[in-house]
């Protein structure tokens, strides 16, 4: 054999064990894929996979006229790990790279700190190696993407260490209005609608499998099992800005101007129990100590109108209508007032708030003033023997109940039945006026309202419907709690009762409403405040005032209570609740209900011969001269908006009343100069047919706020 | 008799050009071997492609056709490297031997002291108006074998000599690795264990080889009883022990001991983070069918997945059948360089091919060992199929030089009187 056989023969062994090496190879690799394969599959998806949950987006609270009450906006946390691999990498090369650039860049975005600042800050977590340090919390979109384009920030979270986690924060555009109504959406805490509507609100959280790759970007996986993120659906609620406005402020100028602890006030849409505006004003604890308040310090604490208490003589009404309606007495019958003290019992006198001095007088006139004697002498005489009778009445006028509205939280009435422990001798007759009984002021406004609907009891609703994505997918209906709460002539009367409370000679209200022009009918009441804290003595008076207006078709019913600092000189019904009260019903009455009654009386006349401009003046000269028609500028430089007259031959410009605050005259106007007229002095427009301006909703000289509705027709 | 005039035949029609093209046509030496060398070369494109998806998001923000076109051009160049290298008479290597080989020791000292740090090891050298950062071992390799191939092909005669045969060729294999071995002792070992097997194939005395093992084994065992001593249950991964710190000092030996504890003490949970994507990467495949090209989702997280890991990519893009074609193709190139050997008369040039072809071969089983799990992480390149860089110039080099006696193969097949090396001693029968 010679060498070169030699060394060919041992390269074809070299040969042989490289392919026998080759063999362990694939044999290793084999080992690895269907042995461990499983296994190692798995790690991969447990390694890289993670199953995300997509949080829903919480749906929004729109009020009645399309206003967002509360609704969500994402906003942002960002942490920095300092432990990153690729902000760690080759001794924080890019770290220190980019620290100084980020530094100013975060100065100039923020700003709370200045880049040396930053750069401290930074440079000392980096030093710590801080795995989770909490950089920013709260930032919005906007802010959020400026940073995202930063140094450092850009290279993506593996290298720069920054996460984000999103975060929906609830916003209530409007602040306080109707605040504690709407309620809190926090994760622990959720008061009001926003819990009441919790499960519709909130929608359902989708999850889905994603697979991290290069740059920490998340890829959803294919056919990996998801469920579908449904959205929250939006709730519209039945509250209008307008009158929440007009009902909080009046609330909150009587608050401050009496320095009242708290109060709230209700408006109702009498036919169908919607509830248009709800406001609840108070101090919390720490403002109650101090002996003058600053008006801003009253805020949506709690939902009084839910709490129940002790009504005092708004429970009048209810007394009445029992007496009334089971034919007890008449509106005439006499009842003996005793100078307004009645000795009961040796240790129980009923007194009556005011001091007026009167004996003989009818059930109607004690009813207008109030007199707590009259009211217990009344249910005396007639229930002592069977105070059941008296219970009965007043179960079938719901004053034992809750008044059902759809909003979590109302507390039960405390009512105490003949028979059981809380039952005493005394019960009755206080009773009858007010007293040894709570309820909410939502109760005594659902019966008041069940009195303007012609006794037919109208539940209070806060939601009108729900939607999804824009589409309506449930209504909510008026519900009727008691069709007939007594018999017509019952009705009549106590409505002449109410009427006379506030227009009679007698009545307690009757300086409220001297020259109203239009009817109310209510009750006044004052109470003593008495709950485990206070107590009689302390002279805390709960001032309230309930009614409807206009009393002869009724609207709205209103209620409003007052609880007032201890020993407040001014605590009457008729002079603390009242007048929030009356500021309610003008103002809902001059937007609501005047136009539309003044509205159907406008007729109108096809008016063919004369051609009529209204609108723009200069849009109307450039007009005229460009077809060499003669006018005459009636109007001068005083005014760019003018109504025109033919006048004898000559075309006229008259001045057009464009004034803010009140309403101008729209017709044969343009829809352009209308809507600009309009939308200038804060109005929304809501147009209806072509041409030129037919009629409008609010009529020419009438007191407009901002945000208010205004309806024209064109023709 | 036909007439002359009525038909032509064949023969006589004049000879046709070329129908390929020029450069084509003067392509020489072993068509399957550059049929090997294509084969590899579109593959490693579309593999790298693949596995760099994650790289190109990371450096070029999501421009994942950098790496294309960077590996497209690697191959084209490589293969001009080839053609040019094969056009060379391949008795010039002879002389180029010695000189790189004199070269190759400053050029390690001289990066082992001042080259860049690429992973923590000083291995590359940076040529300054190209820009292109070699690994210096590569070349110390390259003409290592060369030189052995001239050597061997010399020291015949006296080869069983320990003296005369065996210490001129154990010298430039001693010298070359051990200036590798500070920078990179995997390499070096690698190195050392092909020269073993050529100088083996080259009919050096068995026992001058098995003392040069034993010898080489002194500093192995040193490190392995080092990463057992230091080795430290739960905290080897976060901590490392003060004795373990200490070595550390002594350049890059605690790499090293760290190394050898993860291959051996890797439970399948606890496995380097490499290791274990490379795992992931190959029980993605299947035995017949991978996932399909381009489809390859490990290479999103294994590090280093275009390079030392490119095979558990081919694995789970190609399936088992694909790694076992790679291998099949290896070995087909192997089979195919010692085919030249054997019809190769002279010695130097039959050497050659052998010695570079078993060095290439091997780099691949040790790339793929490492793939697949049965040997720590090294750092070797798949020839011709990992992503292109210094390494894989220095491989086409290899085959260029391969190619080169190829050609003289068939110079001698097809030629009646052997093209006669101007330099080269034929090598006598013993």
């Amino acid at each position: 054999m010679d060498i070169k056989d030699d060394i060919l023969s041992r390269a074809y062994i070299s040969l042989f064990v490289i392919i026998g090496i080759c063999l362990f190879i694939i044999g290793k690799a084999a080992f690895i894929q269907q042995s461990q394969g499983k296994y190692w599959r798995n790690l991969n998806e447990t390694l890289h996979q993670k199953t995300d949950t997509i949080i829903a987006e919480r749906g929004t609270i729109f009020s009645e006229d399309g206003k967002m009450l509360s609704t969500s906006i994402p906003e942002f946390d960002i942490y920095i790990d300092f432990a990153a691999e690729g902000l760690r990498a080759e001794k924080g090369k890019k770290f220190y790279k980019n620290i100084d650039s980020l530094s100013i860049e975060l100065n100039d975005l923020f700003g709370d700190y200045t880049a040396m600042e930053y750069r401290k800050i930074l440079v000392g977590e980096y030093k710590k190696k801080t795995r989770y340090f909490q950089f920013k919390k709260h930032i919005n979109y906007t802010e959020f993407k400026a940073l995202n384009t930063f140094h450092l920030v850009k290279l993506g979270r593996n290298t720069s260490g920054f996460i984000v986690e999103v975060k929906n924060r609830r916003l209530n555009p409007y602040g306080n209005l109707a605040f504690r109504t709407i309620g809190l959406a926090r994760d622990s805490f959720k008061v009001g609608l926003e819990l009441s509507y919790d499960s519709l609100l909130k929608g359902i959280s989708g999850t889905r499998t994603v697979r991290y790759i290069a740059g920490g970007v998340a890829v959803p996986v294919e056919d990996a099992i998801e469920t579908e993120t449904q959205n929250g659906k939006d709730i519209v609620t039945t509250i209008d800005v307008l009158t929440q406005e007009i009902t909080e402020n009046a609330l909150h100028e009587m608050l401050f101007k009496n320095q009242a602890q708290y109060g709230c006030a209700v408006v109702m849409e009498t036919k169908t129990g919607k509830i248009k505006a709800i406001a609840n004003l108070g101090l919390d604890s720490a403002a109650l100590l101090k002996s003058f308040n600053e008006k801003s310090e009253y805020r949506e604490i709690k939902n009084y109108a839910l709490y129940a208490t002790e009504p005092g003589s708004t429970f009048k009404l209810a007394t009445m209508i029992t007496l009334l309606d089971d034919g007890k007495i008449k509106t005439t019958t006499p009842v003996d007032l005793q100078g307004g003290l009645w000795q009961f019992a040796p240790n129980a006198t009923v007194t009556d708030a005011e001091a007026h001095g009167r004996g003989l007088v009818s059930a109607e006139e004690a009813f207008e003033l109030s007199s707590n004697v009259g009211m217990a002498k009344m249910i005396w005489n007639n229930y002592a023997n069977n105070p059941s009778a008296y219970i009965n009445k007043l179960h079938s006028l719901r004053m034992d109940t809750v008044s059902g509205i759809d909003l979590v939280g109302e507390r039960k009435p405390i009512f105490h039945k003949p028979g059981t422990r809380g039952w005493e001798r005394t019960t009755l007759p206080w009773m009858a006026h007010g007293y040894n009984v709570s309820v909410t002021p939502l109760q005594t406004l659902t019966l008041y309202n069940a009195v303007a609907n012609n006794g037919k009891m109208m539940k209070p609703y806060l939601v009108s419907s729900v939607r999804n994505e824009g589409v309506t997918v449930k209504e909510f209906q008026p519900t009727v709690l008691n069709e007939k709460i007594c018999n017509d002539s019952a009705l009549a009367a106590v409505r002449k009762c109410m009427i006379g409370v506030c227009h009679s000679s007698f009545g307690t209200a009757k300086k409220l409403f001297l020259n109203n022009p239009y009817l109310v009918a209510g009750k006044t009441g004052t109470s003593f405040v008495v709950d485990n804290k206070i107590r009689y003595s302390d002279k805390i008076y709960q001032s309230s005032f309930a009614g409807f207006f206009p009393a002869d078709n009724p609207q709205y019913t209103c209620i409003v209570i007052v609880v007032n600092k201890a020993s407040s000189p001014m605590h009457f019904g008729a002079e603390v609740a009242g007048p929030v009260f009356k500021e309610i019903a003008d103002r809902l009455y001059t937007t609501y209900v005047k136009n539309s009654r003044s509205n159907q009386d406008i007729k109108y006349k096809n008016d063919a011969e004369a051609v009529s401009y209204n609108g723009y003046k200069e849009d109307a000269k450039y007009v005229l001269n460009k077809v060499n028609v003669k006018y005459q500028d009636n109007a001068g430089l005083a005014s760019d908006w003018v109504a025109t007259n033919i006048n004898s031959k000559a075309l006229q410009f008259n001045t057009l009343n464009t004034q803010k605050q009140s309403m101008p005259q729209l017709k044969g106007m343009n829809l352009k100069d209308a809507v600009f007229l309009c939308e200038e002095m804060g109005l929304k427009v809501v147009a209806k047919g072509k041409g030129k301006v037919k009629d409008q909703s609010i009529i020419e000289g009438a007191k407009i706020s901002f945000g208010q509705v205004i309806n024209i027709g064109l023709n | 008799m036909f007439k002359r005039t009525t038909d032509i035949m064949f023969s006589e029609l004049p000879q046709l050009k070329d129908s390929g093209s020029a450069l084509l046509a003067k392509a020489k030496g072993d068509r399957f071997i550059w049929g090997i060398v294509i084969l590899l070369s579109l593959i490693s494109i579309l593999v790298v492609y693949s596995a760099t998806g994650s790289l190109a998001y990371k450096k070029y923000h999501g421009n994942t056709e950098f790496f294309l076109f960077k590996q497209v051009a690697f191959s084209c160049v490589g293969l001009l490297v080839i053609y040019f290298l094969h056009q060379v008479n391949y008795s010039f290597f002879s002389r180029l031997a010695t000189y790189f080989i004199i070269a190759a020791v400053p050029l390690l000292i001289y990066t082992w002291l001042f080259g860049a740090k690429i992973n923590d090891g000083s291995r590359w050298l940076k040529i300054p108006i190209i820009n292109l950062t070699i690994q210096t071992s590569d070349f110390a390799r390259l003409a290592l074998f060369m030189y052995l191939a001239k050597v061997l092909s010399k020291k015949q005669e006296v080869i069983k000599d320990f003296k005369q045969g065996f210490l001129p060729i154990i010298t430039p294999v001693i010298l070359i690795c051990g200036f590798i071995f500070p920078a990179n002792l995997s390499n070096a070992m690698l190195t050392g264990a092909t020269a073993l097997l050529i100088m083996y194939i080259g009919r050096v005395s068995i026992k001058h080889i098995l003392l040069t093992i034993g010898v080489a084994m002194i500093p192995i065992a040193l490190i392995v009883a080092v990463a057992i001593v230091t080795y430290n249950g739960n905290q080897a991964e976060t901590d490392k022990p003060a004795v373990a710190e200490k070595i550390k000092s002594f350049g890059r030996f605690g790499t090293w001991v760290k190394r050898v504890q993860d291959f051996r003490y890797a439970t399948d949970s606890a496995a380097p983070y490499q290791r274990q994507q490379a795992n992931i990467a190959i029980a993605n495949g299947s035995i017949l069918f991978g996932v399909g090209p381009g489809n390859s989702t490990a290479s999103n997280y294994l590090p280093q997945a275009y390079n030392d890991f490119i095979f558990a990519i081919i694995i789970e893009e190609y399936g088992l059948l694909g790694g076992a074609f790679i291998l099949f193709i290896y070995v087909l190139f192997l089979y195919r360089c010692i085919r030249i050997y054997k019809k190769f008369p002279y010695a130097f040039g039959a050497f050659l091919a052998l010695g570079l072809s078993f060095t290439l071969v091997i780099q691949a089983l040790a790339n793929m060992a490492v793939s697949v799990g049965w040997v720590p992480v090294t750092g070797v390149t798949l020839p011709l199929v990992s992503m292109g860089g210094s390494s894989y110039l220095f491989t086409c080099a290899s085959i260029g030089i391969i190619l080169s006696v190829g050609r003289n193969v068939e110079k001698l097949e097809g030629a009646t009187t052997p093209v006669v090396p101007k330099v080269e001693p034929v090598v006598q029968p013993v």
